[in-house]
């Protein structure tokens, strides 16, 4: 339950992060801003990846978890 | 509940998190070091930096400070501080693994922000405080974050008493928040631009400056660090901590002093004269509470002197507070104005700075380390001990030859800049000073090196001790330490 929560609230500020990225590339004045909101924009979409298969790790491991038990 | 079916019921640790920055910690010690062996190079050998202005002195020296400081030590403090709260407060990390992962991962993403714009030349000139808005903005989220996880995990623990180790944690956390936002107080001359100003002028603003710089000290580089002694000695020794009490006195009175004690870095500037008093005096209380911790660690090892022979791990960890010791005592002495007079803007700064640093922070971190790898990925002992020795002995090695270069150097330079002759003059031009001290700047450059080859030696041993079948347990012996150490069950 925290887990879901945690992913959900997480997820979203990274995908809020992903976008305010893209807008500092968008009207970057320096080549610093322009790398810093590139590398922003990549690591949101990065980790919101990462956060979707974990998810699905952790079903496919309760649904092994299941199988385990009923199987006779 | 009572506290027998506490102790029975078993708490799943999230310890994903934290090998993630035991493994950060290892990667960016050899970066730190490596960087800091180049750029010594480069200070005894100028053409080294090959002309180019990515692999200057005045950008790479940033990168070594933020990748010793921030990348090693930073990862060190938080891997640790998840391992041990959850440990001592018998509770899963709060906030669930996305929440864990974030403050890893985006922590790790400053650190690599902030290098790369080091070394595009994009900095706020401020030691230690060296990124730009946009990156402390970063920063700042991900420590909100960690608070979050850290006091969450108090908050929620499923034991009654706060050990101190977690005092000392939350002291750094908070701290270091205060610290960061006020001085990055700056103005971005563009939303889209990283160049800012600072919100302070003149000599407020290298107060403030010094008040975060030498806090930073205080609370990052001691505070945290101390939370680490007051778990990892007394594990490793299987002792407990020799005295409660003085550990309780001696975090408070730190925690009051430190504060004060900034405007010691701005002796003989146009700080007025009251504020640098006031900064020499707190400096030389807090001899006081330095030395409770030191003695503390220390005696934490009454009954078993032995283990020093034999596990080098723990051998790491008190000759780091060894270290501590000695140059807690140094950091006083030089902050007396008279004795500031010869040593500031010398080499001796550099050499007392890395007695901290490489002597304290980076041994105690190592101790660490040797305990928690074992332990992490569920392996009977180290791969090899004696390489754990030799890593010892030459890390020990090159810190001496470091430190005793930079006494030497910056002594000398001390006195050759306040020498003048019977008409008044000053005998020696700076030249002469800066080839004086050449071959202390070979040597230190040296230290470095055998430094860096300990570290390598660590990584080696630590790689092996988690891939080789030697150090694998024996089935049946999967319920001891490891195990009871992984789940919260009582005693581990």
């Amino acid at each position: 339950m925290e887990d879901n929560l945690s992913d959900i609230v997480v997820g979203l500020m990274m995908a809020v992060f992903g976008l305010i990225g893209l807008f500092l590339v968008a009207g970057a004045a320096d080549a610093e801003m322009y790398v810093f909101g590139l590398a922003l924009s990549a690591f949101a979409v990065c980790f919101d990846f990462g956060l979707i298969r974990r998810y699905y790790d952790r079903q496919d491991v309760a649904r092994a978890a299941v199988r385990e038990h009923t199987h006779v | 509940m009572s506290d027998g079916v506490l102790a029975a019921r078993p708490v799943i640790y999230n310890d994903a998190v934290v090998k993630k920055f035991v493994i950060a910690t290892m990667f960016w010690g050899i970066v730190a070091f490596l960087v800091g062996v180049y750029i010594a190079a480069e200070l005894a050998w100028p053409s080294l930096n090959l002309g180019l202005s990515f692999t200057n002195f005045g950008r790479l020296r940033p990168v070594h400070t933020s990748a010793a400081i921030f990348a090693f030590g930073g990862s060190a403090l938080l891997g640790t501080s998840m391992y041990v709260v959850q440990r001592t407060c018998r509770a899963r990390l709060f906030g669930g693994d996305a929440l864990a992962d974030f403050v890893f991962w985006g922590y790790q993403f400053f650190i690599v922000m902030a290098a790369l714009s080091y070394v595009m030349g994009f900095s706020q000139s401020k030691e230690y405080a060296e990124p730009e808005w946009h990156i402390d903005i970063w920063l700042t989220i991900v420590w909100v974050a960690y608070l979050l996880v850290f006091l969450g995990t108090i908050m929620k623990r499923t034991e009654p008493h706060i050990y101190v180790a977690n005092w000392f944690y939350l002291a750094f956390i908070v701290t270091i928040a205060m610290l960061h936002i006020v001085n990055n107080a700056a103005l971005p001359i563009s939303l889209y631009s990283a160049k800012s100003y600072s919100a302070y002028s003149g000599v407020q603003d290298a107060l403030v400056q010094w008040w975060y710089g030498h806090n930073a000290v205080g609370f990052f580089l001691t505070a945290g660090f101390l939370g680490m002694m007051y778990y990892f000695i007394p594990k490793a020794a299987g002792r407990p901590v020799y005295s409660y009490r003085l550990s309780i006195v001696h975090f408070w009175t730190l925690i009051f002093l430190y504060i004060w004690a900034g405007p010691h870095h701005l002796h003989w500037t146009a700080l007025p004269d009251w504020t640098q008093t006031l900064g020499m005096a707190f400096s030389i209380m807090l001899w006081m509470p330095s030395w409770g911790g030191m003695i503390n660690g220390i005696m934490t090892l009454s009954g078993a002197w032995d283990k020093l022979r034999t596990d080098p791990g723990l051998r790491f960890s008190v000759t780091a507070v060894g270290f501590y010791g000695m140059s807690t005592f140094e950091g006083p002495v030089m902050s007396v104005r008279e004795v500031n007079a010869l040593s500031h803007y010398t080499d001796w700064t550099i050499g007392h700075v890395h007695s901290g640093a490489l002597g304290w922070v980076a041994f105690i971190t190592f101790g660490a380390m040797y305990y928690l790898v074992p332990v992490l990925w569920g392996r009977k002992a180290l791969y090899s001990t004696r390489l754990a020795s030799w890593h010892y002995w030459i890390s020990t090695l090159g810190i001496v030859l470091y430190i005793v270069s930079m006494w030497v150097a910056g002594i000398m330079e001390g006195l050759m800049w306040r020498a003048y002759d019977k008409f008044g003059f000053l005998q020696y031009s700076f030249v002469e000073s800066v080839v004086a001290v050449h071959p202390f700047f070979v040597i230190r450059m040296l230290g470095g090196v055998f430094f860096l080859l300990g570290g390598l030696i660590m990584v080696y041993n630590l790689i092996r001790t988690v891939t080789s079948p030697t150090t694998e347990l024996p089935r049946q012996g999967l319920a001891a330490p490891a195990l009871a150490a992984n789940l919260g069950v009582a005693g581990a």
